[in-house]
């Protein structure tokens, strides 16, 4: 009787969380589910790109003329996509830049005629990005976009996705060239070291203490604008004034990043700069700089919309300058070059162009890891001049 | 058999078709046959083919699955396999890199694990006072902590030689992933041990009732040291898989598998206070999550939600038998006036 009472229970709070779980992905599912009919396949897909119809357009709305511009403009050049699904793979769920960059792709693949599947992993982590990747293998999605977690440990899967005539291209933080067809590189390597060792520079007024505070310990893109901040400080000796004394991890965690930010400054009393290559780690460290009234001062990569109150020439505000590119352009980019990869224009091998739509043509060039990159162009510089135009775009 | 064991471990049990159903694991093989039919509506893509090549990154933890089982029964728990599963996964790759041939790559990945095993065992065993949870946190927080030291600066290690590690990461007759025959063969020989040999019915005995299970002559610390023992050697197992799946390792590797696999044992009936449950309940409940996630992925359901409705469930798990005391406790306060 007592299991009877229990089985009973279970079986019927399970049916109902099912139910009500899912229908928190979108109006549709919720009506889909209990019919328990064919129509429920269909339904499912479709209730996924309700949300996203509805944040499109707090970004096309200023520009909505030249959307529609441009849609027409690819679709007489024949990159009409209908009937096609593209895939993108960001880093993690809940990340800003990931969310301008889910728009800008959106709104490239939709404006010709393309389906998107976003897939947002719940947690930073490999293992988590393989599974989103593994259910896009069994939807049959004609390409994905992947910001990988990890270069080298998708291989396995993206090959699988590659020999299923998936196109696998990956943008923001890059996979290794076995497990890619080509990648969309926000910025070459040595322009954003370069870019950055130069404000730190600049900050410290020529010489002193500066610390990193980066992202996780493997992020690969971060590592690698790192590395080449050093080894630019080891070529020319008008930065051997400066002295890096810690390369701090935050894991592009809030929380802990304040924390690191905070433990610098008790770590370093003569420190001039701290320079933040992570959006999280720069909104972070800003906070803790502005609200101790520190001298030192920050630099790094940052959002626009995050860092606008933080961004100042004088005293009182903790950033005089960082850079970025735009997150939109280049998830706009990776998608007009799964456009080009699924309509066979590229085949990711390095000296093919296609048209990137109104961004203009672009050119596959050797990535220096044996496979191809698309260069989006030079980061760019958020000043104080600049930020009241930027804050509100991302 | 008193205590708190709900369960009985007489083996004079009269077995009918109407009484298996009603237990709780004839409640998750219900669930079980309702989560597929539920699957099939909401993913076009829910098919067998996909099933089972979705499948392998999940049953990875399902390796932990049963040795945690043991633990859980005794009353114990371990929270530091996610963190064995990243040092064994390092390890192998290293071991893989300095050029060593394949059997010696899988048994020093072995050996990995079963010596964070033998130290959890020791030191569950040479303070028993001590609570698991908060020894095991301290070893957990140490073996992430050697994994990121090799690991240095960089954070993650590729395996080099990936047509080494392949034949683990294959398909026979290019549809069953290898991994699926290993995790068979190895529940089976775990699901017996535990249902049907003494030493089984000792872990039941030690978690409904330590003190009379030693005065009924149990070696106690004999049976917690060989299931932490077990646990290390399947979460090197996990390891093992998991980095022939990703071709390497990194500091996030393995990362909440602990909380993932106490959640199938707990969802499968094997209380965290010990003494009840069997292995069988905690394996199908593993492939009810693991079918459920993925079919909820395919219909590309946000992986918050997904972890929303896996929460939700384990609560529900937990809770009914909760519910269902009070049920009982009223019905006699009711009786008694």
């Amino acid at each position: 009787m007592k299991r009877k009472v229990v089985s009973i229970l279970l079986t019927a709070a399970m049916a109902a969380t099912l139910l009500a779980g899912c229908g928190g992905s979108g109006a549709a599912t919720e009506e889909a589910a209990p019919a328990a009919a064919p129509a429920a396949e269909e339904a499912a897909p479709a209730a996924e790109e309700a949300p996203k119809a509805e944040e499109a357009p707090a970004e096309e709305a200023a520009p909505a003329e030249e959307a529609g511009a441009e849609a027409a403009e690819a679709a007489t050049g024949g990159s009409d996509v209908s009937g096609k699904t593209f895939a993108i793979v960001v880093k993690s769920a809940g990340n800003p830049y990931f969310k301008k960059a889910i728009e800008g792709f959106t709104e490239v693949i939709e404006g010709n005629g393309g389906t998107v599947v976003v897939k947002e992993p719940s947690a930073a982590t490999v293992d988590a990005q393989i599974t989103e990747i593994q259910s896009l293998i069994s939807q049959g999605v004609d390409s994905i976009s992947v910001a990988a977690n990890d270069e080298n440990a998708l291989q396995a899967t993206l090959q699988e996705a590659m020999d299923a005539g998936i196109k696998v291209n990956c943008f923001d933080s890059k996979v290794n060239a076995d497990s890619r067809m080509t990648f969309c590189n926000q910025a070459g390597i040595t322009e954003v070291g370069q870019a950055l060792i130069d404000a730190v520079l600049d900050l410290s007024g020529g010489e002193g203490q500066y610390a990193i505070l980066s992202a996780t310990s493997q992020a690969t893109n971060q590592n690698s604008w790192i590395e080449a901040m050093k080894s630019i400080q080891e070529s020319d000796s008008k930065y051997a004034g400066l002295e890096l004394v810690e390369v701090a991890y935050g894991d592009d965690e809030p929380q802990k990043s304040t924390d690191q930010a905070q433990a610098l400054l008790s770590k370093y009393p003569d420190l001039k700069v701290i320079c933040a290559p992570t959006t999280v780690g720069i909104a972070a460290a800003a906070k803790v700089l502005q609200d101790q009234k520190s001298s030192v001062k920050l630099t790094g990569l940052g959002l626009p919309s995050e860092m606008a109150e933080y961004i100042g020439a004088d005293d009182a505000h903790s950033c005089p300058y960082m850079f970025l590119w735009n997150p939109s352009d280049l998830a706009k980019l990776a998608a007009y070059s799964s456009i080009a990869l699924v309509n066979g224009e590229i085949t990711g091998a390095v000296g093919d162009k296609f048209t990137a739509g109104d961004m203009g043509e672009y050119t596959l060039t050797d990535g220096g890891d044996g496979g191809s990159e698309i260069i989006l162009g030079p980061p760019f510089q958020f000043n104080p001049d600049n930020i009241a135009d930027w804050k509100d775009v991302y | 058999m008193a205590g708190k064991s709900g369960r009985s471990i007489n083996a004079e049990q009269k077995i009918t078709a109407k009484k298996l159903l009603f237990t709780w694991e004839g409640a998750l093989i219900v669930l079980f046959i309702l989560v597929n039919i539920f699957n099939m509506n909401i993913s076009q893509s829910y098919t067998f083919a996909n099933v089972l090549r979705e499948m392998p990154k999940y049953l990875a933890e399902m390796f932990m699955v049963l040795p945690m089982a043991y633990i859980l029964v005794l009353g114990d728990i371990d929270i530091s396999v996610g963190s064995i599963v990243c040092l064994t996964g390092t390890l192998t790759c290293y071991i893989s890199n300095a050029g060593a041939p394949f059997p010696i790559v899988i048994l020093g990945c072995l050996a990995a694990g079963l010596i964070c095993g033998v130290i959890n065992g020791s030191i569950a065993t040479s303070f028993p006072e001590l609570p698991s949870m908060i020894t095991t946190l301290g070893t957990q927080i140490i073996f992430r902590g050697i994994a990121e030291i090799s690991l240095g600066g960089g954070g993650s290690v590729a395996y080099n030689n990936t047509k080494q590690i392949m034949p683990l990461s294959t398909k026979l007759g290019k549809t069953v992933p290898v991994i699926i025959l290993v995790v068979l063969v190895i529940a089976i020989i775990f699901t017996v041990v535990l249902q049907l040999t003494t030493f089984g019915r000792s872990l039941y005995a030690i978690g409904s009732n330590k003190t009379s299970a030693f005065y009924a002559g149990v070696d106690v610390q004999k049976c917690r040291f060989i299931a932490y023992v077990l646990m290390g050697l399947m979460a090197s197992m996990c390891g093992l898989f998991l980095t022939a799946y990703t071709y390497g390792a990194n500091t996030t590797t393995g990362q909440g598998f602990e909380m993932e696999v106490i959640a199938m044992c707990v969802f499968g009936g094997i209380a965290s206070t010990g003494g009840k449950g069997t292995l069988i309940g905690g394996i199908i409940a593993g492939l009810i999550i693991t079918l459920l996630r993925i079919a909820l992925g395919q219909a590309n359901v946000n992986s918050q939600m997904i972890l929303v409705i896996v929460g939700a469930l384990l609560i529900i798990a937990v809770l009914i038998p909760g519910i269902k005391g009070k049920i009982d406790e009223m019905k006699k306060l009711r009786a008694a006036a």
